[in-house]
């Protein structure tokens, strides 16, 4: 028995336990786990060298050492259990990180910072796009950071633990229930408010009041509206024929979201000539203008140009608005579209017979 | 297909180690009646049948000298230091209730087997 093997294994479990030691946590224990698996592993040693009557040279150590385990991997065994996010928390945190993503951060870049982006670009579209992606990119990771920060926080410092037993079953929500066709009494109202409109939008160009009211004396339709007039009017008109067809077949009941989406489609699209055509007209005279013959005409100037800013402002609300309810109704068609692949598997609710 | 059963594999220990970890503690706490170390322990389980290693026994005889079940102290032997456990007075009367829902757990299992026919 050379003196180089009968020193080896030990010098091989000191390694060993000092790469343990490196991964293992800092603590009043780190000593005691480190002394207790070093004592198991010589007493391996020990035994195999009581039964072979030698003792081991290192390759035959480095097998005990190996069937123990990755020192990292020993070491994550032997410290205590830790996780940044612990399974009583991690529900919340998940839904907190998908409110904060998916229905805050995303529509912001898509509402806000991407046409802010395409303002600021001087037309340039692809560059507006891939500023304004590269821009969600990075939030979207300082955003998960940061909630994954605040949920490590409260994971540290335990104080979700009080929320535990705050919970009270009888504040708990209704049971939902299942989506019912749509009722005949909102397609009824649907369809008279969208004849109504109708009729006011044909009246319009014969009695200006209806839009102006008392200031149809001094100002006339501006070019704006004489040119995006009939695509309205068109729009209007799908709006009636979609509510007559929802009142007639309630049966249909895809109809609802798909041609809802599809209006909010069209519309978009005639708010956005629209904007394109406002870009190369001067914005004084815009949507409306003083009538001819005017008395004291110069004394009115001032009002034109606020009503043509007003109604500038309204028609981008307007688009802002629609881009969000297109959002809204596609994720809603969707939604529709998975309920019904899923609907044969789906179960009774408890208590539903 | 072979990632079916790998599958079938992985889901099997899974299982085979959730119903092992809690019979675990019992077998522990019954070999502890009588004093032992670490790696005598260890070795005791696994010539009755019950192998486990070192990564998941050490962590189990803290937690449960932690829980007051156990009690520990080093002491040399063989011109080494060893961690002797054995069971604390509280630690037996535990034993004792365990090993009464054990055998509980058992008969009821010998009789839904036998009801469904298995046996």
């Amino acid at each position: 028995m050379n003196s180089l093997v009968s020193r080896n294994p030990n010098e091989l479990v000191d390694r060993y336990l000092q790469a343990v030691r490196f991964w293992l946590p800092k603590s009043t224990r780190q000593e005691d786990v480190l002394a207790e698996l070093g004592e198991d592993l010589r007493s391996q040693i020990e035994e195999k060298e009581t039964e072979l009557g030698c003792s081991l040279n290192p390759d035959e150590v480095s097998t005990v050492l190996k069937r123990c385990g990755s020192p990292m991997m020993v070491a994550g065994r032997l410290g205590p259990t830790r996780h940044l996010i612990g399974p009583a928390l991690f529900p919340i945190y998940a839904f907190v990180l998908k409110m904060v993503l998916l229905w805050i951060l995303v529509p912001v870049f898509i509402f806000i910072v991407g046409p802010v982006n395409v303002a600021n670009s001087g037309g340039n579209w692809a560059l507006a796009v891939a500023r304004t992606f590269g821009d969600l990119w990075s939030g979207l990771f300082i955003a998960a950071g940061i909630v994954t920060l605040v949920f490590a926080i409260i994971e540290r410092t335990n104080t979700h633990l009080g929320a535990e037993c705050k919970w009270d079953p009888l504040k708990l929500p209704p049971v939902r229930k299942e989506q019912h066709k749509p009722s005949s009494l909102k397609a009824a109202c649907e369809l008279g408010f969208n004849i109504f409109g109708l009729v006011w939008l044909l009246l319009a160009p014969t009695y200006p009041f209806l839009i102006l009211g008392p200031a149809a004396a001094l100002l006339k339709a501006g070019p704006i509206v004489h040119m995006f007039y009939l695509p309205f009017v068109l729009v209007s008109l799908v709006a009636l024929v979609r509510s007559g067809i929802s009142l007639a077949r309630p049966q249909w009941e895809w109809f609802p979201a798909l041609s809802q989406l599809l209006q909010s489609v069209l519309m978009l699209i005639v708010l956005h000539s629209m904007i394109q055509v406002i870009e190369k007209m001067p914005s004084a005279s815009l949507f409306v203008l003083l009538q001819d013959g005017v008395r004291d005409a110069p004394k009115y100037f001032k009002l034109v140009a606020i009503v043509n800013v007003s109604l500038l402002i309204s028609v981008a609300s307007t688009w802002l608005g629609v881009c969000i309810a297109t959002v809204i109704q596609t994720w809603a068609f969707l939604r529709y579209l998975k309920n019904r692949a899923s609907a044969p598997q789906r179960a009774a609710p408890l208590g539903v017979q | 297909m072979p990632d079916g059963v790998q599958l079938e594999l992985e889901l099997f220990e899974n299982l085979r180690l959730e119903l092992r970890r809690g019979c675990l503690i019992v077998a522990v706490l019954a070999q502890l009646r009588v004093e032992q170390y670490g790696y005598t322990l260890r070795k005791a389980l696994a010539d009755d049948g019950l192998a486990i290693d070192e990564g998941t026994l050490y962590p189990l005889l803290r937690r449960l000298e932690t829980q007051g079940l156990l009690v520990s102290q080093w002491r040399e032997e063989d011109k080494r230091n060893k961690r002797f456990y054995h069971l604390s007075p509280v630690g037996e009367k535990i034993l004792e209730q365990l090993l009464e829902e054990w055998k509980s757990i058992n008969a009821s299992l010998d009789r839904i087997l036998q009801e469904a026919g298995r046996i």
